[in-house]
């Protein structure tokens, strides 16, 4: 482990792949902290450029964008009260009136060296729990794979925010769209209507693009024309990190634990940063000494939010490179990434390719390093990129979707794609209808039917297999609990008066997408 | 109150309608035995149709107290105001005219084309567009990402016209 270890440090410090490495985490950064921009859509726009690359140094270069992103958040999160992503929103609700108070460089500083210590946690717990997962996984069969992607399925769509109806409406016909094109096992042509470009079915990357960055302008054109820009924020100088080595060590304990609730959530599929942040600032708030504090600017609220969001990363990225599986749509389209690059993410990975993973590994670190620096060092230009009108920064983008889309085939029908999934996704947004189950619900549909199909080729067509098998056996019954556990939840007896407070809270408290 | 309610209920009507279209363009899917080709979109079809009518029901069961804590709660999220479809459909046409374009004219024509257009669509109601800005911006921001591409990550898009001036 230690050798791949090495070899991976040396692989990143090499002048490429240090220079993407850094490139990205800066243009991560201003992804995550321009409000409308996000992670999945800096990891969208910069896939065709790893096309010509290295399989290393193009993953190089996507992981540090997550990482950059991921962290950028905090920046507007603090500075605007508006968070950048949806991993940030309890960042604002201490950062914001730290701000307020004149705290600002010390609710950056915090926010910075706290993010920075999530993320390296989470990395290290990836690198220790990762082979002992794809170990465990090497004895899987279409039996497993078909359980996990069920139970996956369900937890995505019961936990996405919202109803649950709609949730798990989404990954159906997430899963729906996946069945376009030449069918598993058999060979029939799906939903193609004659149309030769759809035998493949649809690209991963034209789905990620437009229901997520197209549908994401969509929105935005719908409020451009009141005013899209945002005034550049006046911050004091940072002195040294903004904060005492007192307070640094009286937070050590809170921001581990929110590392632990953060990796844990990552690690689930469905459930990541937007709702890793919220439950680490609950559960933090419910063990400090002045609870009271909380909500009027406390570094306790700040330093709760942005270790769990950062360590989000490293557990997000276990089940993705342990089992095929993406936890989330950033994870979804890092797995398009791994694809594009002839790279099948799973338990035989480690074995075949154990230098390439042991490489992501250390640009994930070396990500989280350019991370602390430029966000120290670099703070005043990003915070001068905020100030970018949306209405040139938005269409410069939709052309940048436009060049992915094209470069997967050299397809204009592709451009096509990207523009309906865009009109879909915006359809989702205006009806309340999670994105996220629809992405995972794509991605895993043709591992759930191409598995289910198998498992009963294996088992003479006797589906009870899959019941009878402890593993898959598992997997399903606990799927049917999380079904059966949201169903109760929802039919149950609520109290007739419930005050607008607390109905903020249970919906504070309720997952978030 | 009746507005959330009746939303709900159309959205209840569209996931049903795109079951129910899903369930049709199955039928055509030709059979082969129980567990075959067509099995899986059976099912999600009658998943999609399942959950369209739970959700008709659910939103046709809605007490006005469910809709009165629900548009509390919403009020805690800022709004811009109200949305502007204009602006939206503009976008889309756009987009849909850029694509159609990026053959003949080249990408670096359409891109330059598009972003000026859509530059002056999005830009705010209480600014006036600045033209000269948008028309010196737009050709070099599509210049800068054909080059950058087709140069730098040897990415062909398609040039039109300009195929025959360039290296």
């Amino acid at each position: 482990m230690w050798d791949l270890f090495l070899q991976g440090i040396s692989n990143v410090f090499a002048p490429q792949i240090f220079l993407l490495v850094t490139i990205g985490v800066a243009v991560g950064i201003v992804f995550g902290a321009v409000p409308g921009l996000t992670a999945v859509m800096a990891i969208a726009l910069c896939l065709p450029m790893t096309y010509g690359l290295s399989s290393a140094a193009g993953l190089a270069l996507l992981v540090a964008l997550y990482v950059g992103a991921t962290s950028g958040g905090l920046i507007s999160a603090i500075l605007l009260k508006i968070p950048g992503t949806p991993s940030s929103i309890a960042t604002t609700f201490d950062g914001g009136p730290m701000m307020e108070k004149g705290e600002g460089a010390k609710a950056l500083g915090v926010g910075i060296v706290f993010s920075f210590i999530g993320t390296i946690l989470s990395i290290v717990a990836l690198m220790f729990i990762a082979p002992y997962l794809a170990r465990a996984a090497l004895s899987f069969g279409p039996h497993e794979y078909f359980a996990i992607a069920v139970f996956s399925l369900t937890l995505i769509a019961t936990l996405s925010s919202g109803s649950m109806i709609k949730g798990i409406f989404s990954g159906v016909a997430g899963f729906a769209v996946s069945t376009v094109g030449i069918a598993p096992v058999d060979a029939i042509r799906r939903f193609t209507f004659g149309q030769v470009e759809l035998n493949a079915g649809f690209s991963i990357l034209t789905v990620l693009v437009g229901m997520f960055a197209i549908a994401e302008i969509i929105k935005v054109a719908e409020s451009s024309r009141a005013g899209g820009s945002i005034g550049a924020p006046v911050i004091a100088r940072i002195k040294g990190f903004g904060f005492s080595l007192k307070e640094f060590f009286g937070q050590l304990p809170n921001g581990f634990r929110s590392s632990v609730i953060g990796i844990g959530i990552g690690i689930l599929p469905g459930i990541g940063a937007g709702t890793s942040n919220i439950i680490s600032y609950i559960v933090a708030r419910s063990r400090s000494k002045t609870p009271e504090k909380f909500g009027k600017g406390t570094i306790e609220g700040v330093v709760a939010s942005e270790t769990a969001n950062n360590a989000g990363i490293g557990g997000a990225m276990i089940p993705l490179l342990t089992l095929g599986i993406p936890g989330d749509a950033v994870t979804a389209i890092l797995l398009g990434g791994f694809m594009i690059h002839g790279i099948q993410p799973g338990p035989m990975l480690l074995i075949t390719q154990g230098e390439f993973v042991y490489t992501i590994f250390a640009a994930l670190i070396l990500s989280a390093v350019m991370m602390l620096i430029l966000e120290f060092w670099g703070l005043r230009v990003f915070i001068r990129l905020l100030a970018i009108p949306k209405h040139i920064l938005l269409p410069v983008i939709v052309v940048l979707c436009a060049v992915g889309a094209f470069g997967l085939a050299s397809r204009i029908f592709d451009i096509w794609t990207i523009l309906g999934f865009g009109v879909l996704g915006y359809a989702f947004v205006k009806a309340g209808i999670p994105t996220a189950p629809f992405i995972i619900g794509f991605i895993l549909g043709p591992m759930a039917e191409t598995n289910f199909r198998r498992g009963l080729q294996l088992a003479d067509g006797d589906a009870t297999s899959f019941l009878t098998n402890p593993i898959s056996g598992s997997f399903l019954a606990l799927a049917g609990l999380s079904i059966a556990w949201q169903v109760y939840r929802m039919l149950r007896p609520r109290p007739a008066a419930v005050s607008p407070a607390d109905a903020v809270e249970a919906r504070v408290k309720q997952p978030q997408e | 109150m009746q507005d959330a309610r009746a939303r709900e209920m159309l959205v209840g009507i569209m996931m049903l309608a795109a079951g129910t279209i899903y369930l049709y363009l199955t039928t055509g899917v030709p059979r082969r035995g129980t567990i075959d080709a067509a099995f899986i979109p059976y099912v999600l079809a009658f998943a999609m149709v399942a959950l369209g009518l739970a959700q008709t029901f659910v939103a046709w069961r809605r007490t006005a107290t469910d809709v009165a804590v629900e548009q509390d709660v919403d009020d805690e999220t800022p709004t811009q105001g109200k949305p502007n479809y204009a602006t939206v459909v503009k976008t889309l046409l756009l987009f849909a005219g850029f694509t159609v374009l990026i053959r003949p004219l080249g990408f670096p024509v359409a891109a330059a084309i598009y972003l000026f257009l859509q530059f002056i669509v999005l830009t705010p109601a209480d600014r006036k567009p600045n033209y000269l800005f948008y028309l010196v911006l737009a050709p070099v921001c599509a210049a800068v990402i054909f080059v950058s591409f087709r140069y730098g990550f040897d990415l062909i898009l398609p040039a039109g016209p300009l195929t025959r001036y360039l290296p």
